[in-house]
């Protein structure tokens, strides 16, 4: 699993950073900030987690939290402006609900299912580790 | 993390989720189908200004009685259907709080109220707040700028103050205006089609100035005229307006037609090598000469004699910007006498269509070649990418060119093609419900921003020329059921929003406008190219079904 976690992370940052850093346009800190935090702590996870070195697992629970905290922040962001758009707009804007529901399910897997599978994980290595 | 905790972290996560949302949404949200409750905004306008208002708890009929005697004077009640507070006193909040064309704002400021309406916000042009991102023009909301400075205005504050210490409410209401029209697909018959291209090819004429070119983009509101000019557009109304004349045998039409012509002819054409070309300044571009050889043809059809060399002329320019591959070189430069190999969207339709149409009069098997030649570059779709199904420029030159060449050489694959582009512009269409009645027949460009009313009547340009050959090449009847449900539709919306004669109380000069096509229910302008395309689909639809 550490490799799995470990490439898994490393895609998960260059989706992040090419995504926002090489396709948005203009930069706004409120998105790149948070962008590039969790890219770099997925990075930093990936590296200790791919090159075995001995603060991998720290890394990777700072990273999984951020990823998770961050994950859950933006879906909710997400959804409360379909309901508030829903709200003004009634059926007019059901196009913008589709975009919005399919944008949600596209980033639930990789900034909310990816940090809570990786947070199991790491509470297993421990009970495993301190046994 | 246990499995159990994570459990209860999203457990607790949903909850609260869910009890924010249904708080957001009770709060924001209007009911626009129950009864009127509210007040009556009563408001006098005159010239495009309102000069009087009133807001009554009832009897709105005797309210304002006095200030609406004026010759001028029209009185307007909007009676307020429900309203519901704006969530929090934030810029972008208030911006993406209103729904374009159909609530009002209404601001509290130390115990007094004020009101801006639907037609307040139109007369404003603050329904739509305009901004560039990067290449992209976007629409972001209202133009709250705008809104909050009238209202300030009305309670003699400043915006700022307004904003930080205001209360603001957006409102339905429900008025006595007769505009825009209530047309439905049933009400799309060939009189009526007439009758509308009729008084969209007069809007023309009337509003052509004495060297044959038109006030190029009216502002209903001030009845002022835009100072840019379009030859391309030029080329474009100018062609229309001569079709509606031939069509309807209409003599002061024809001579309004001829009079655009000639400012093409006379004033407008360069040399482009060795050719003829129109345009002005030291680079010109294919869509002006194509344009201007569709209307110049046209004007030959009506006996206009003067107009063949010229055709001819323009043809032997654009087939010389032909490549090989069947695309055009889109510009020329007249400084330094060489084409320019750079495309843009239109262009080669226009030309393939314009080709097309001149080889009536040329009787040359090289334009009738060019053209073909050109519609199969348009259709032609990469096997290696599946997008080219879903993803679409705008086709409404390609379906007229296979219309028109479709006898001499037709293109099965370019029909296939024009009937997949109209199936994805069906998937784009309004229907009501759920959409908005007077937005139903429109085609989306985004799901907060309103129906614009060119980029539906180009499609359906394209969806008629499609229908014809779809007849002609028996394609099945529920494929053309489809087109046909399509296209009335469509009709209906742009009939809708006709100034005939249109929002009178919010106009300046309502009789120059009279048959003009606005861009959209909150842009109240007539350009050259809105009554072209828009009765150009109808009239094309008029001789279809004759």
């Amino acid at each position: 699993m550490r490799i799995v976690f470990g490439i898994l992370n490393a895609l998960s940052a260059l989706v992040l950073l090419v995504g926002v850093f090489g396709v948005v346009q203009p930069r706004f800190w409120a998105l790149d900030v948070p962008a590039a935090t969790i890219a770099l702590v997925e990075l930093l996870s990936a590296l200790g987690l791919l090159a075995r070195l001995p603060w991998a697992l720290r890394a990777l629970t700072v990273s999984a939290w951020v990823s998770f905290v961050l994950g859950l922040t933006l879906v909710t962001l997400i959804v409360i402006t379909i309901v508030f758009l829903r709200g003004i707009h009634g059926d007019y804007g059901i196009a913008a609900l589709a975009v919005s529901s399919l944008i949600v399910a596209l980033l639930v897997p990789y900034t909310v299912l990816l940090p809570a599978l990786e947070l199991l994980w790491l509470r297993r290595q421990r009970t495993e580790s301190s046994q | 993390m246990t499995p159990r905790r994570l459990l209860r972290l999203f457990g607790i996560w949903l909850g609260v989720l869910s009890v924010c949302s249904a708080l957001i949404y009770y709060r924001v949200r209007l009911d626009r189908t129950r009864p009127p409750q509210g007040p009556y905004l009563v408001s006098v306008w005159e010239r495009g200004a309102r000069s009087a208002r009133t807001v009554v708890a009832s009897d709105p009929e005797r309210a304002l009685l006095d200030a609406a005697g004026g010759r001028v004077a029209q009185r307007v009640v909007e009676q307020i259907v429900d309203s519901a507070p704006i969530f929090c006193r934030s810029w972008l909040l208030l911006g993406m709080s209103l729904v374009p064309a159909r609530d009002g704002l209404s601001a509290t400021y130390q115990g007094r109220t004020a009101y801006a309406s639907p037609d307040d916000l139109l007369v404003l042009e603050a329904y739509e707040f305009k901004f560039a991102l990067g290449p992209l023009s976007l629409v972001l909301g209202i133009d709250v700028n705008k809104v909050l400075g009238a209202l300030a205005q009305e309670l003699g504050t400043e915006p700022a103050e307004l904003l930080r210490h205001g209360s603001f409410r957006r409102f339905a209401v429900k008025s006595d205006a007769a505009y825009p029209r209530k047309v439905s697909a049933a009400d799309v018959t060939l009189e009526a089609l007439k009758s509308s291209v009729d008084g969209a090819a007069r809007y023309l004429a009337r509003n052509q100035r004495r060297d044959g070119s038109f006030r190029y983009a009216l502002n209903a509101v001030t009845g002022g005229d835009s100072p840019e000019y379009n030859y391309p557009r030029h080329a474009g109304a100018t062609y229309f307006l001569a079709r509606a004349g031939n069509q309807f045998h209409d003599t002061q039409l024809q001579r309004a037609a001829r009079r655009a012509g000639a400012f093409m002819k006379d004033r407008a054409t360069l040399r482009c090598g060795a050719h003829a070309c129109i345009g002005e300044g030291e680079q010109t571009d294919i869509g002006s000469s194509a344009l201007a050889i569709l209307a110049y043809v046209e004007l030959l059809a009506g006996g206009n004699e003067e107009f063949r060399a010229p055709v001819l002329e323009l043809a032997e320019f654009v087939r010389t910007q032909q490549r090989a591959d069947g695309e055009f070189q889109h510009f020329y430069s007249v400084a330094e006498q060489h084409p320019i190999d750079v495309q843009t969207e239109y262009y080669t339709g226009e030309a393939a269509f314009a080709l097309s149409r001149v080889q009536s009069v040329s009787g040359d098997p090289r334009d009738l070649d060019a053209a073909r030649r050109a519609l199969s570059f348009l259709v032609t779709r990469s096997p290696w990418f599946l997008g080219s199904r879903y993803f679409w420029g705008a086709e409404h030159w390609t379906c007229q060119a296979l219309a028109d060449l479709w006898q001499r050489a037709p293109d099965r694959v370019a029909l296939e093609f024009c009937l997949d582009w109209q199936a994805a512009n069906r998937s784009l269409q309004f229907d009501s419900p759920p959409a908005p009645s007077n937005y139903d027949g429109g085609v989306m460009r985004g799901p907060f921003v309103v129906p614009r009313l060119t980029p539906t009547a180009s499609r359906m340009e394209a969806a008629v020329a499609t229908l014809e050959v779809a007849r002609a090449a028996g394609v099945s009847a529920e494929r053309i059921q489809l087109l046909e449900r399509q296209i009335k539709h469509a009709f209906a919306f742009l009939l809708r929003y006709q100034f005939t004669p249109g929002p009178t109380q919010l106009m300046s000069k309502p009789r120059l406008l009279e048959g003009g096509f606005p861009g959209s229910a909150v842009d109240l302008h007539v350009r050259i190219d809105f009554p072209q395309h828009a009765a150009g689909a109808l009239l094309r639809y008029w001789e279809l079904e004759q």
